[in-house]
């Protein structure tokens, strides 16, 4: 079998075959199969493997949230895709780290992109193939810890988590053990290291310019020398970030500058 | 029996429409297309019905005729989205008040314990709604159908004080 094994789970029976027609035209999909509660679902898994599941988050008695959970302790768990009417629960799928996120009804060209996300996943590229910033995704709004679109960032406002689209991150700074992240609407407070930021968020468009500083290169709009070798890179609204000397030609490199 | 002041409970005009209601409502939509386009259409065509009703700039009040017109809309709009599962009685135009409520007085109260409902249990559920003879409130009850209302959830819907004519 070549193509994707999917089970998709929803208490609400035209919502479910909505999306077992859409998966069963996509050409990168073997199987679908259906369940209507969490519990199906479980029985489901346990006869078969199934390399995603595309579960609601509201149903009765076992809810898509605490199933997510559930396989998390599986010894080879299935992905988990969100399918859902609830806006509001993205959050909350990232924390169970599930693989993508869908509002419905999903489109086609939305669901695809699911469906390349849950193939990269079942299938990893080998060691050393490049990555493809943004996944061609379309700037949808799915999550994986690797290679996200949407970082949760601590909300200053009230507590929680908020999420952050990774394209509108202007730049993160170094803040001991955590990252300060600056985006288009404000500064949050990440809880990584610019080190790890810095491993993954590289192949996204971001280049390490200085000790303290990680920047989203699709914000820069000048690459202005200093005398003393440095350099400063200035964003789109103008700020200035200190490029360290030892960073300056790698990243005249990757500006062809 | 849980308690609900409609008035309390909206005081700037009317409750939010739920996206989530909206998004499932056209996924459901989407799944008649296929094999049932003429529901498809109608549930469509409801859906308008009901965010028109919703989203109007017009503030104030409503009859409770009308109200009960948009909650026998969004009630359609749920049989839709689980076929077969809901079961509803509403009351008789003749039986109602005729009094005033705020927009969405009595169908966003219905949709909060329908939903509840509906998330904690599986299986088909019987909605009946009645106007409480004398007062200006109404009684929603949720149950199982076949099964004894004395285990079904009760919900009392105040209705306007001032707004006293029950049959």
């Amino acid at each position: 079998m070549n193509g994707l094994a999917i089970l998709a789970v929803d208490d609400e029976p035209r919502a479910l075959a909505d999306v077992k027609r859409l998966l069963e035209n996509s050409s990168s999909v073997d199987r679908v199969a259906t369940a209507t509660s969490a519990k199906e679902a479980l029985v489901y898994l346990s006869g078969g493997k199934y390399d995603a599941l595309f579960l609601d988050v509201q149903m009765p008695e076992i809810e898509g949230m605490a199933l997510a959970r559930l396989l998390r302790r599986f010894a080879d768990p299935p992905a988990v895709v969100f399918l859902t009417g609830h806006p509001d629960a993205a959050v909350e799928a990232f924390e169970v780290q599930a693989l993508d996120f869908l509002i419905k009804p999903v489109s086609r060209e939305r669901l695809d992109a699911a469906l390349r996300r849950v193939a990269d996943h079942a299938r990893p590229a080998p060691a050393g193939a490049s990555e493809s910033p943004g996944d061609g995704n379309g700037g949808g709004d799915g999550m994986t810890p690797s290679r996200p679109d949407v970082v949760a960032v601590d909300n200053p406002k009230g507590g929680g988590k908020r999420l952050v689209r990774l394209e509108t991150i202007q730049a993160a700074q170094a803040n001991g053990d955590y990252a300060r992240i600056v985006c288009d609407d404000g500064r949050y407070l990440l809880r990584t290291p610019l080190t790890q930021l810095e491993k993954d968020w590289t192949p996204l468009g971001f280049a390490r310019v200085h000790r303290a500083w990680l920047v989203n290169l699709a914000h820069a709009v000048e690459l202005r020398a200093q005398q003393n070798g440095t350099a400063v890179l200035v964003l789109r609204d103008g700020t200035e970030i200190p490029v360290a000397r030892r960073n300056v030609a790698a990243l005249r490199r990757r500006l062809n500058a | 029996m849980e308690d609900f002041a409609a008035a309390d409970r909206a005081p700037s005009g009317q409750p939010p429409v739920s996206v989530h209601f909206v998004n499932n409502v056209l996924a459901a939509a989407a799944g008649y297309i296929e094999d049932d386009p003429d529901e498809a259409r109608d549930v469509l065509a409801l859906l308008s019905q009901f965010l028109s009703y919703r989203l109007r700039a017009a503030p104030g009040t409503v009859t409770v005729e009308g109200e009960m017109e948009h909650v026998a809309t969004y009630l359609r709009l749920e049989q839709a989205r689980f076929p077969d599962r809901i079961v509803v009685e509403l009351p008789g135009a003749a039986d109602l008040p005729d009094a005033s409520v705020p927009r969405a007085a009595i169908q966003a109260p219905l949709a909060e314990a329908l939903d509840r409902r509906l998330g904690q249990r599986a299986g088909p559920c019987r909605l009946t709604l009645r106007v409480r003879p004398g007062r200006p409130e109404l009684d929603l009850e949720l149950g199982t159908p076949g099964e004894v209302p004395a285990g079904a959830e009760h919900v009392r819907i105040v209705l306007a004080a001032q707004a006293v004519d029950a049959a």
